[in-house]
């Protein structure tokens, strides 16, 4: 076979590859997508979370090795939350429910990340998730490393800290000011439940307000077509 | 009734019955209700409907129960996806309308309790209006609005 040949079969075979990858592969995620009710496709596969190595409510280590083998959803909360953590939680909960009904085998583990780790010790979370759910977990740790993963879920949290005059925004990578655990602060924050693969990477997230069975639909579809 | 019989009457009512009585006032108040919460919660949220049914708005000005470190009045707000609880001086409620404390909007936030009330009992709350007027009421500690114990109730109503 002649030079020119091979080299024309070797472009044909590239086109087609593409032609398939950029048509189909993009199409079958499209397709997924179409029949989502309230889940946004928020999967890139050359995106890999930061290095994190945190502890769990049980005292273990819990690092990126911890998000992979299984589905997870994962949320970011904090224990002074008097509306939207518990909601959420509770949401979980009830998706985490409906999911176990119908299909046991696809019910995926559930982590609740704090914002506060300096109130929220493992022993606090504990009590406080497994309220909620026996199975979840409560992860705290340091703080830099929390705020390097919030980020790179594309959360966001600010503290609102009690002071004399009002009360005081003070942003995540600045200091708690003097006095703010004695007067107490609040936190504004994102509040998306993430829906972590099997190889620990950010899949699909859930903007508020959630519907928890329409968010268990979701993570079937999604599960199922991974 | 003369007057002060009626004041009398209604004092002794008050110290017999120890049930929801309203002094003066032109709000109604039904299904308050705490949310139920983990046994260490710092913060616990308790919801109402309060209808107006006079001709002038209406303000919640302050709250009061006892054995918690402070009772506080917020919203909450959603601010181009940022959760965020903005503290209120005051809950309006416009006349002749009713406005619903619940999860994710007005709420009383209710801070530090001695100790967390288990699902099933009640917590005697006060309120006072910018009238005056005060009430008080028994909230229900329970985990949703709806009363559920179990899952699968709460998904045969709509969402």
């Amino acid at each position: 076979m002649s030079k020119k040949i091979i080299i024309l079969i070797i472009a044909i075979v590239a086109i087609a590859f593409s032609v398939y990858y950029f048509k189909f592969i993009d199409k079958n995620y499209q397709d997924i997508a179409k029949n989502l009710k309230v889940s946004h496709l928020i999967y890139n596969p050359d995106k890999i979370l930061s290095s994190f190595s945190l502890i769990d409510h049980n005292g273990n280590n819990f690092n990126n090795e911890s998000l992979k083998g299984e589905w997870t959803l994962l949320v970011f909360i904090y224990t002074h939350c008097p509306d939207v953590c518990p909601t959420e939680l509770m949401n979980i909960s009830l998706v985490n429910s409906k999911i176990r009904k119908n299909n046991p085998s696809l019910v995926p583990n559930v982590v609740a990340i704090t914002f506060d780790p300096l109130r929220d010790t493992p022993e606090v979370l504990k009590t406080f998730v497994t309220h909620y759910d026996a199975d979840f977990v409560g992860v705290s740790g340091d703080q830099n490393q929390i705020d390097q993963l919030v980020k790179d879920f594309g959360a966001y949290y600010e503290r609102v800290v009690n002071g004399e005059n009002g009360v005081v925004i003070v942003q995540n990578y600045e200091p708690l000011p003097s006095g703010a655990l004695e007067n107490g602060y609040l936190i504004n924050h994102t509040a998306w439940i993430y829906l972590i693969n099997p190889d620990g990477q950010i899949y699909a997230g859930f903007p508020t307000p959630h519907k928890p069975n329409d968010m268990a639909e979701d993570i079937k579809i999604l599960i199922d077509s991974y | 009734m003369p007057m002060i019989t009626k004041n009398i009457a209604l004092i002794l009512l008050f110290f017999i019955s120890g049930n929801v009585v309203a002094v003066q006032g032109y709000v109604t108040i039904t299904e308050p209700w705490i949310r139920s919460a983990p046994p260490n919660a710092p913060m616990l949220g308790a919801f109402m409907n309060l209808k107006n049914n006079s001709d002038k708005e209406i303000k919640l000005v302050k709250v009061h129960a006892e054995g918690f470190k402070r009772i506080e009045m917020h919203r909450t707000i959603n601010s181009e996806g940022m959760m965020m609880m903005v503290k209120q001086e005051y809950i309006p409620i416009p006349a002749h309308e009713l406005v619903e404390l619940k999860p994710g909007s007005w709420h009383i936030m209710m801070i530090n309790p001695d100790s967390v009330p288990i699902e099933g009992s009640s917590v005697m709350i006060n309120l006072l209006f910018d009238d005056g007027s005060t009430q008080m009421v028994h909230a229900a500690v329970k985990s949703s609005k709806m009363m559920m114990h179990n899952h699968d109730t709460m998904q045969m109503n709509k969402q």
